[in-house]
């Protein structure tokens, strides 16, 4: 721990974000690696459900499973953007 | 079944899956990649030109919306590679009918095999337990080999393996009248 007062946070001086192109501002950069993250996870899951539902041989475990990983995805999410899930921050801060 | 159909009169005896264990084990990769981005602040102290970079992975202390949300991110990638591992888990198995041995292998998303082998063409059921934990928890592989020599189904850390040895061998020799399974 730091042992020093509490002080609002300032992102250091030198910064990954410092390295950037000067058009590239750190919003945008965020921006698109969320949507490529996100274009990502869209894709993996949609082809995962799909062998689910084709190969899993009508089991009961098709549907929990499937639908555990889309709750604990949007909990992410909803963290990941907001930074407050109501289901995600106990866990995370 | 819709990759193999059952032929009149056949029906599914048993169906095994690898043991939980070793489902388990192959998670624990993606749970210490999870647990990094925690662990940092406590690591990055030790490193003086990092340490300024500790608070940003505080993520108690950080009211940065960045580091929030690079945390969720690296959580969100983890937990879907995690669950694809667990997606191939559960379409990988072994199912044997009164009449076949058939093995389902889910290597990789849209790579699939399916084989079947007549039980009449089993000659040999061999069954390896090796290692204290998989003798402990029962983890073990079982080799059938047929009559043809060419064909040989491995079934890799199944739970159990000489039970499964077992029926496999009472299905051979004829369709018991019950297993107590």
């Amino acid at each position: 721990m730091l042992d020093q007062p509490l002080q609002p946070f300032s992102f250091p001086s030198i910064n990954f974000f410092s390295y950037l192109p000067g058009d590239l501002s750190a919003g945008l950069f965020t921006t698109w690696l969320l949507y490529a993250v996100f274009a990502f996870w869209a894709i993996y899951t949609l082809i995962a459900i799909y062998h689910w539902l084709k190969y899993s041989h009508a089991s009961w475990i098709a549907f929990p499973a499937i639908a555990m990983h889309l709750f604990v995805s949007f909990a992410l999410m909803s963290y990941t953007l907001s930074s407050n899930a109501p289901f995600a921050t106990p866990y995370l801060s | 079944m819709k990759e193999f159909e059952l032929e009149p009169g056949e029906h599914v005896v048993k169906q095994v899956r690898k043991h939980w264990f070793l489902f388990v084990a192959e998670l624990l990769p993606y749970a210490i990649l999870a647990v990094i981005p925690f662990a940092l602040p406590k690591f990055l102290v030790f490193a003086p030109p990092l340490a300024p970079y500790a608070a940003f992975f505080d993520y108690q202390l950080s009211t940065n919306a960045l580091a929030h949300a690079l945390l969720g991110v690296w959580l969100l990638m983890i937990w879907t590679v995690a669950w694809g591992a667990f997606t191939r888990y559960f379409l990988n198995a072994w199912v044997l009918t009164n009449k076949r041995i058939t093995t389902i292998k889910q290597r990789r998303f849209f790579y699939r095999e399916v084989s079947s082998l007549l039980l009449p063409r089993v000659q040999d059921v061999t069954t390896n337990v090796a290692g204290i934990l998989s003798s402990l928890l029962g983890i073990g592989d079982i080799k059938v080999q047929s009559a043809g020599a060419e064909i040989e189904f491995m079934m890799r850390g199944i739970p159990r393996p000489e039970q499964m040895r077992d029926i496999i061998l009472k299905y051979v020799s004829g369709e018991p009248k019950t297993t107590n399974i």
